[in-house]
């Protein structure tokens, strides 16, 4: 007998099997535009589905970075503390050189960040949750405690142009999702980089023990992942007009949560890259929901942190089964 | 994977856990002059409290090699009942929350098999959420009996110390008299070693994730007398907070050693760490920051052996 | 046969067969063990007296079978189940804890206590009570993370005579000790058999089975051989009741041994924690065996020289590579990098990503030599050939790797490295848990491999395997290298005389 290829009709199973195994989030948000047309169709009208798209950009670019680390088996909670430290670098007008300038700044700033996170998760071998927490902690005090000096002030045209304008109907801001999006979707998919993120997901110890370089590996994906909160920060700016003490810090939750709705668990990554996506859209769309049925704050806390608690009870009874 | 013991004095006790507390003491003698009055020192033992309190619960998780994220907003939680509820019963209603998130909380890790930083994550946002739901907006009464426990000397002796005394005391009863403490110790080290000499593993843990809760809890009711209000933001630091105060006392978060006298060590350092701050005129935010370098650096001199979560 | 009139039995097997999975580990196997005696368990690897033992222990429980413990038949459940039961047992992996005191561990989970709190007084007391019993001078308050490994076995021990034990079962307990202790041991396990104990001892030290045991049971294959009261037998006779098997036509053909370039040096090598250093070479063509018996050294060796487990000392020195002659860095990405594949054991937790398809599987071998962010280059086509060079049975490539049987999986894990391009392979147990036909399949991909100019080091605990397989053969004793056999010229008893022979300790003092 010899090694053959799929027949036509096991390539159907298969279908068949993955379509039941899809990540939740391509049911839930089918779902969710269900309920919200019954309560609130307003809520489903294309111009606000468009705006609340567009509300999501920079949840869905964090969830890229996001899904990469928890691939890697690990977690970048630092992204609230990179955000607010990209925006009040972007407009308090502490370090003054021209736009273009800034934002490569920033981007340098993070990919440090990134890298020493980095440092403490794979020399040290830290928890990362811990790591990346007491990160967000340093640099949320360091920003907020100079905004006492300086305070924040308005967003360099550029980002306001990207986080506001639109193509006719069609805002801007997701196709800097897109443009960030496609290359690494496309990267991870295709290079040998990526298939080392599977064999690392799929069973890490075997990864080590066949000389996968998995610490360049975990350093790359902390790296582009506060890269990628670098550029959550430039939309949520451009959005906001200004710069703002509480921008982004829902983000490093909603991005986990995204991330396990959208199929990605500690260790697979089942659910690729559109998954996530989705997720961040329906997360921000339930959000909204919340909001015009008169639940607010407490009403997201409670949902992502029984969201979390059910994946991962669910993604653990699956792994002893 | 558990690191191996080798030169094992359970306690975790070293020479930096009693100098770092007494070089900041005697540094902060010299650099501020009212450190040394009795409103000032009054002052620590009041902020140290609730956190010795909330970190004893987390020595307790810690020992198992757990970790429990929530108890930030267990305490918050519980300071939101207080003026919620009817003042009679409002601290045995606290308790039973306390209670029932520590059992989910253990349940979760032991049975079901979830990582306690994941778990003790969803249980801390789910319990925020809860917390803001039941008292959005920092205010409400709190009984005075509640207040004159949290605030009234008794003998002469301010009522923080009596709380600390009280909670350092039960934990270095439980943990070095009881049979109880004894087992803690050895799940820390072997959990199949230990189920092999018939320490029922999980039940023990569960217990120890449901202590954890409660001590959060406690604090909480402690801090609402004080501080007269019930608030749901007032317990956001007390998660890493307790975690870098029982690191830098020497206790392994993989498990198996610790010790009262560490985490109380850990406490007052910190604490001296807040209040020379403080006193120094440097900004509440750089704190935060500065606690956050203090866990990254704390947390560095934990052994382990595993990348990533 | 040792004859024995059936009331008198402690504990009897009867029929008792155990399986994992396809391996048969005990068929139709019965024992009697009697009250005041030593009775040596022995066999070679994988004979079955692990698993003998684990059933009294209660880690496992018999498929089918009977034991019998004092005339009563018994299903021990688990291990605390076999603790009430008067069965103690010293594993060579030692379960004191560390962080506990010689008290604490003796009376863990049956703590003395009044009102509450744990009376240590009494505890301690009653420690050193035990302790005296087995001439233990430890400080009862000391931590057992700090004792030897000779003291923590007595501390063991102890336990197990608190416990009222009539039953103790010692799995080679004179590893970690040395001559003087070994004396201290000997006069413990009289002194117990003076009690009226049973002790089963397993061990492969003939010297220490003719020393302290009255009768031996020797097991091979799963089956009991033959038990024999020591006085009637000699060293040789022994041997050859542990061997001996028609060696089958599974292995493929071999060349007589030619000098050829070298591959490998490892010269001086210390693994971490081993007691001495080893030098030897591999050239290639060459199929390279580590045998002797199981945990002598050759895994750390083995792993040592990949990277894997530190060294303390010593070189590898790579020949051949594309960067001329180098001595390799200890680290497991180096040695990948430089053309070495290290096949581990455990296929399922070390080598294989069940999750991942056979291609998946197979590519990442492929890839070892692309640059990391470059577009990974996988040619499908190549990895069906190779899958059906290896015969290997799956239904299609997009299989996940957990659907395939034993054989198939380790043939993965194999095919992986055969298209990695690597030309030196360090294999753990190529065969474990494979069905015969499986077995020489992959036995002709490793002579394939080395005829065509590659080299490769194998540790096997399959005795028939090395001796069928390799060019040469190392014999593993003690962490050293105790000898050099030709493969073809080699037999089972030459290699056991290698693998057992030497006093235990002489010579040898250890703290």
């Amino acid at each position: 007998m010899s090694v053959a290829y799929p027949s036509a009709r096991q390539r159907l199973q298969g279908t068949g099997r993955s379509l039941l195994s899809m990540p939740f989030a391509y049911v839930g948000t089918v779902a969710l535009l269900a309920v919200a047309y019954m309560t609130t169709p307003a809520l489903v009208s294309p111009m606000l589905l468009l705006l609340i798209v567009r509300q999501a950009v920079p949840l869905a670019i964090a969830v890229i970075g996001q899904s990469l680390c928890v691939r890697v088996l690990s977690l970048d909670l630092s992204i609230g503390g990179v955000i607010l430290a990209v925006s009040y670098i972007l407009t308090s007008g502490i370090i003054r050189y021209p736009e273009p300038v800034l934002l490569i700044i920033c981007i340098l700033f993070g990919a440090c960040i990134g890298a020493l996170n980095a440092f403490f998760i794979v020399r040290i071998k830290a928890s990362s949750v811990i790591v990346t927490l007491a990160m967000a902690l340093i640099l949320s005090g360091i920003v907020i405690s100079l905004s006492q000096l300086r305070a924040p002030g308005d967003a360099p045209a550029l980002l306001r142009y990207i986080g506001q304008a639109r193509w006719g109907i069609v805002p801007i801001a997701p196709f800097v999702w897109l443009a960030l999006f496609i290359p690494i979707g496309w990267f991870l998919r295709f290079s040998v980089f990526g298939r080392y993120v599977d064999a690392i997901g799929a069973n890490p110890q075997a990864a080590l023990l066949s000389g996968i370089p998995y610490a360049r590996i975990v350093t790359t994906a902390h790296i582009l992942s506060a890269v990628l909160a670098v550029f959550s920060a430039f939309v949520l700016v451009g959005f906001v007009g200004a710069g703002s003490l509480d921008i982004g810090r829902d983000l490093p939750l909603s991005s986990l949560v995204a991330v396990i709705l959208g199929g990605v668990t500690f260790g697979s990554g089942r659910g690729g890259a559109f998954g996530p996506a989705v997720a961040a859209f329906m997360l921000t769309f339930s959000f909204n929901l919340l909001t015009s049925l008169g639940l607010g704050e407490p009403a997201k806390l409670m949902l992502q942190g029984a969201i979390i608690a059910v994946a991962a009870a669910s993604y653990s009874a699956q792994r002893r089964s | 994977m558990r690191i191996p013991f080798d030169r094992s004095s359970r306690s975790g006790l070293r020479l930096s856990t009693f100098a770092l507390p007494l070089l900041l003491f005697i540094a902060l003698c010299f650099l501020s002059p009212s450190f040394l009055s009795v409103q000032n020192l009054g002052n620590i033992s009041g902020q140290v409290a609730a956190l010795l309190i909330v970190s004893l619960g987390q020595l307790v998780v810690a020992l198992i090699g757990g970790i429990d994220l929530s108890v930030g907003s267990v305490l918050s939680l519980a300071t939101t009942i207080i003026v919620s509820v009817d003042p009679s019963y409002a601290p045995a209603v606290a308790l039973l929350a306390g209670i029932a998130i520590g059992l989910v909380n253990g349940i979760g890790v032991t049975y079901v098999g979830v990582h306690p930083l994941i778990m003790t994550m969803a249980s801390m946002t789910f319990v925020q959420g809860l917390s803001l739901f039941i008292h959005p907006v920092p205010g409400g009464t709190v009984a005075d009996y509640l207040g004159s426990l949290a605030t009234s000397p008794l003998l002469g002796i301010p009522a923080p110390l009596l709380w600390c005394v009280g909670a350092v005391g039960l934990a270095a009863f439980a943990l070095s008299k009881t049979r109880f403490g004894l087992r803690l110790f050895a799940i820390g080290a072997s959990p199949p070693s230990a189920a092999r000499n018939g320490v029922p593993v999980k039940l023990y843990s569960i217990v120890c994730y449901v202590i954890c809760s409660v001590a959060a809890t406690v604090a909480g009711i402690f801090i609402s007398g004080r501080v007269s209000s019930g608030d749901a933001t007032v317990g956001a630091s007390f998660a890493l907070d307790s975690i870098t105060a029982i690191a830098m006392g020497g206790v392994q978060l993989a498990g198996g050693a610790g010790s009262v006298t560490g985490v109380v060590l850990g406490t007052i350092t910190l604490g001296l760490m807040t209040n020379g701050m403080n006193l120094l005129g440097i900004s509440p935010f750089l704190r935060t920051a500065a606690t956050g370098a203090l866990l990254l650096f704390a947390i560095s001199m934990q052994r382990r052996n595993v990348i990533g979560v | 046969m040792f004859d024995v009139s059936p009331g008198h039995a402690l504990v009897a097997f009867h029929s008792i067969t155990k399986s994992f999975g396809p391996t048969k580990a005990l068929s139709d196997f019965s024992l009697r063990g009697m009250a005041g005696s030593v009775h040596a368990i022995t066999g070679e690897n994988g004979a079955g007296k692990s698993t003998l033992m684990n059933l009294l222990a209660g880690v496992y429980q018999p498929d089918s079978g009977e034991i019998r413990l004092r005339g009563e038949p018994i299903r021990i459940e688990n291990p605390g189940h076999a603790q009430r039961a008067g069965i103690s047992t010293i594993f060579q992996e030692l379960t004191l804890l560390p962080n506990l005191t010689v008290a604490e561990n003796l009376f863990l989970g049956r703590e003395p206590h009044r009102l509450g709190m744990i009376d240590r007084a009494a505890m301690q007391r009653r420690s050193r009570e035990a302790l005296d019993l087995v001439k233990s001078e430890v400080d009862v308050n000391k931590r057992c993370g700090e004792l030897a490994v000779a003291a923590q076995q007595l501390i063991e021990v102890a336990k197990g005579l608190m416990a009222e034990a009539d039953i103790f079962i010692l799995d080679e307990p004179t590893a970690a000790l040395n001559a003087p202790e070994v004396e201290m041991l000997g006069k413990l396990i009289n002194s117990l058999k003076a009690a009226g104990k049973l002790i089963f001892y397993i061990s492969h030290r003939l010297e220490e089975i003719f020393r302290f045991c009255d009768v031996v049971s020797v097991l091979k294959d799963g089956k009991h051989v033959a038990t024999h009261a020591v006085g009637e037998l000699t060293h040789d006779r022994l041997i050859s009741l542990m061997v001996g098997r028609p060696l089958g036509q599974l292995y493929p053909a071999r060349r007589p041994r030619i000098a050829s370039a070298s591959a490998l040096e490892i010269s001086n090598l210390l693994p971490a924690g081993a007691r001495h250093a080893v030098s030897f070479s591999i050239g290639r063509g060459e199929i390279v065996g580590l045998a002797g018996l199981q945990g002598q050294g050759q895994r750390e060796i083995i792993r040592a020289i990949a990277g894997i487990v530190p060294r303390a000392g010593g070189e590898v020195i790579r020949f051949g590579s594309t960067e001329g002659t180098k001595s390799l860095e200890p680290s497991i990405v180096a040695t990948v990098r430089s053309g070495i594949g290290f096949v581990p054991e455990e296929r399922k937790s070390e080598g294989l990503y069940l999750s991942l398809s056979i291609e998946q599987n197979v590519a990442l071998g492929m890839l070892r030599r692309q640059p990391m962010w470059r577009y990974a280059e996988v040619r499908k086509p190549q990895i069906a050939e190779l899958g059906a060079r290896m015969g290997l049975r799956a239904s299609n490539l997009e299989q996940p790797v957990s659907d395939l049987s034993g054989g198939n999986q380790q043939k993965v894990m194999m095919g992986r490295w055969l298209a990695s391009g690597v030309d030196i392979l360090l294999v753990e147990e190529p065969t474990r848990g494979v069905d015969v036909g499986a077995k020489s399949e992959i036995y002709a991909l490793l002579r394939a491999f080395a005829d065509s100019g590659g080299a490769v080091l194998m540790t096997s605990s399959e005795l028939t395997e090395v001796i069928g397989l390799s060019d040469r053969i190392l014999v593993v004793r003690d962490d050293q290298i105790v000898g050099d056999l030709d493969g073809i010229a080699a037999t089972e008893e030459s290699i056991m005389r290698h693998a057992l022979g030497g006093l235990p300790g002489a010579g040898e003092t250890r703290s």
